[in-house]
């Protein structure tokens, strides 16, 4: 064989193994690990919403100005709350004990939606920070909307709030999410979430169902069809009633994507 | 008109005339002045024949069109219903109301008229800032229910459109009965009488009275009641929070625009009442119409501006908003979802607060 040749099927081989890793690299996702991936960043998502829940009274003080709700505040809170449900701690995530299973790709978008959720609380300090101000609706709901989208234009997975009365048109449940939405809505709360392969296997969906707390009730609950403080008529739930559901979309293929 | 809610861009038809300057310079006059350039050289009339054919953009409104941009300002101090506090949606931060509904049919005017998407660049800056602003030429416009017809040196030297809102002007607002009761009796007292000396004084006279420095309640109020204590406050909520402290400097009246507080006591402060007549009818210390403001030479844009506010009124848009912001019930944080600006967070007053009064030392 000349030199010539062998270069050549070198070259050959070099780019077909090459090619085959960079697509096992980029797009293979064992199923486990998405959904693995997926039920801890609709975790994170819910943990996020519960903290902006936890200061609302700060929010919307009317005689502060500046609330002490930065950031760096809020990534903190969301940190330790992570924390205190999953036993992880995304401050350390590259150095996490063996004994803790935490897929590689979760360990890529955790941090990716925690800067996200800090994009959010930067851009909304305009609005906190007013003095005389009381509702503000920086509330759980329009942070969770705007984190969700800002995580999903920078990757390929998909976190999205829905519900079957969304207030927002944008966040309309699509033929999927729907079918789970009104399964889940007949049944009790049972701590659990949906896992489902969909388009032959290619994508996986996840959808981690949300409760009303008190809380919710006070812009949420009865009388139904009153006006709540933001200018939507309330719902008229109930505690534990199924307020909607956190989706995550994992594509697990390129074709998927 | 179709706003884009993540980028505000406008999304409108694309016109076939432009409107002047490059834009508008056709392209075989172009390419005679391109042939004609070698003889032109040193004699002087290159400029000259340039400018004659395909003039340089030279007034606002092409600089508009050019940067696709037009900088709005209004005040940061909410004036409702025609400014609301700034408020976070699914979409950002956001801002509504009357003056933010005018704004965007004045952008999309602009976009037709550009031929091109407009985008707005609100600036939200504290309502005595906003003069300086336009005069520093850092807005080409601002809106924030500014009366177009009261003589304050300190709005002179400005352009004002042809107005927007007609039923403007100041009254006065009050919480307590006693001092209600007052009024009516002087109220009554001057109606049995020929008129003489400017009502207001005479009216509130001896009163403690509020007003929002650097508006046209604190002007009027300096030029016209020589006989009441006047106290600066640095917003209208900051004097209703005063007002209703106990430690406050004692505020007998608010004095205000008048759909301002017509829409504040109907909606918000609902224990105050508009200083009235016997028979019910609102007190007014002056009537104004609200106007858009621009700097004085800026006469393509006066035109401009004038002639969508002619339309709207004309198509009686003008009315329905007015009935829509002032009369329908309605939460404005639905409407800013829907419907809001987004405003650029750089030139917002960081940490906006209300303020506080204190009583005019200068009287």
């Amino acid at each position: 064989m000349n030199t010539g040749k062998l270069t050549a099927i070198l070259m050959v081989w070099g780019l077909l193994t090459w090619n085959v890793a960079e697509v096992r690299e980029a797009w293979a996702v064992e199923r486990i690990e998405a959904e693995e991936t997926a039920r801890l960043l609709a975790k994170l998502l819910r943990v996020g919403r519960l903290v902006v829940d936890g200061n609302q009274t700060v929010i919307d003080d009317p005689h502060k100005g500046d609330k002490g709700f930065t950031p760096d505040v809020f990534e903190q809170q969301l940190i330790d709350e992570f924390r205190k449900e999953t036993n992880i701690d995304l401050r350390t995530l590259a150095t996490v004990p063996s004994s803790i299973q935490i897929p590689p790709l979760a360990k890529e978008l955790l941090p990716a939606f925690v800067l996200a959720s800090k994009e959010v609380v930067r851009d909304a300090q305009v609005v906190i920070n007013q003095r005389g101000i009381g509702y503000k609706n920086f509330i759980p709901a329009t942070y969770g909307s705007q984190a969700a989208r800002r995580f999903t234009d920078r990757s390929h997975v998909r976190l999205k709030q829905t519900t079957l009365q969304p207030r927002n048109p944008k966040n309309e449940p699509d033929d999927y999410e729907a079918s789970v939405l009104k399964w889940l809505s007949g049944r009790p709360n049972a701590g659990a979430y949906v896992s489902e392969l969909t388009d032959k296997g290619q994508t996986l969906r996840v959808v981690m169902p949300i409760y009303y707390v008190k809380d919710c009730l006070k812009c949420h609950g009865e009388p139904k069809g009153e006006q709540d403080i933001s200018g939507y008529p309330k719902e008229g739930a109930l505690e534990g009633d199924l307020a909607g559901a956190i989706t995550v979309t994992v594509p697990l293929t390129a074709g998927s994507r | 008109m179709g706003y884009d809610n993540g980028d505000s861009v406008l999304t409108v038809n694309r016109m076939d005339s432009g409107t002047g300057g490059m834009i508008a310079a056709p392209r075989w006059v172009l390419l005679c002045v391109a042939l004609a350039w070698p003889p032109l050289q040193g004699c002087g009339l290159v400029y000259d024949a340039l400018q004659y054919v395909a003039p340089a953009a030279t007034d606002e409104l092409d600089a508009i069109c050019r940067r696709q941009r037009v900088q709005i300002g209004m005040a940061v101090e909410p004036f409702r219903p025609f400014v609301f506090p700034a408020i976070w949606t699914d979409e950002g931060s956001r801002v509504t109301g009357l003056d933010v509904e005018l704004v965007r049919h004045i952008v999309e005017a602009l976009s037709q008229q550009c031929g091109r998407p407009v985008t707005p660049v609100l600036h939200l800056v504290r309502f005595r800032d906003l003069f300086l602003h336009l005069s520093e030429g850092r807005l080409d416009l601002f809106v924030s229910a500014v009366p177009s017809n009261v003589p304050i040196r300190d709005w002179a030297g400005f352009a004002y459109s042809i107005p927007y809102f007609q039923h403007g002007g100041l009254s006065a607002v009050t919480r307590r009965p006693e001092v209600l009761d007052r009024i009516r009796q002087r109220l009554q007292a001057r109606s049995e009488m020929p008129p003489k000396a400017p009502a207001g004084d005479e009216v509130l006279a001896g009163l403690a009275v509020a007003v929002q420095n650097g508006t046209a309640s604190q002007h009027y109020a300096v030029a016209n009641l020589h006989t009441s204590r006047l106290v600066l406050c640095d917003s209208l909520p900051a004097a209703f929070e005063s007002a209703e402290s106990s430690d406050a400097p004692g505020i007998d009246v608010i004095l205000g625009a008048r759909p301002v507080l017509e829409y504040m006591i109907a909606r918000v402060k609902k224990e105050w009442r508009l200083l009235a007549y016997g028979d019910g009818k609102t007190f007014f210390l002056t009537r104004g119409q609200y106007a858009v403001v621009m700097s004085e030479e800026s006469y393509r844009l006066r035109w401009f501006v004038n002639g969508v506010i002619f339309r709207l009124d004309e198509s009686g848009q003008l009315e329905r908003m007015r009935a829509r912001w002032m009369d329908e019930p309605y939460a404005f944080p639905r409407r800013a979802a829907v419907e809001g600006l987004p405003f650029d967070v750089e030139k917002m007053v960081i940490q906006y607060s209300q303020g506080a009064c204190r009583s005019d030392r200068a009287r």
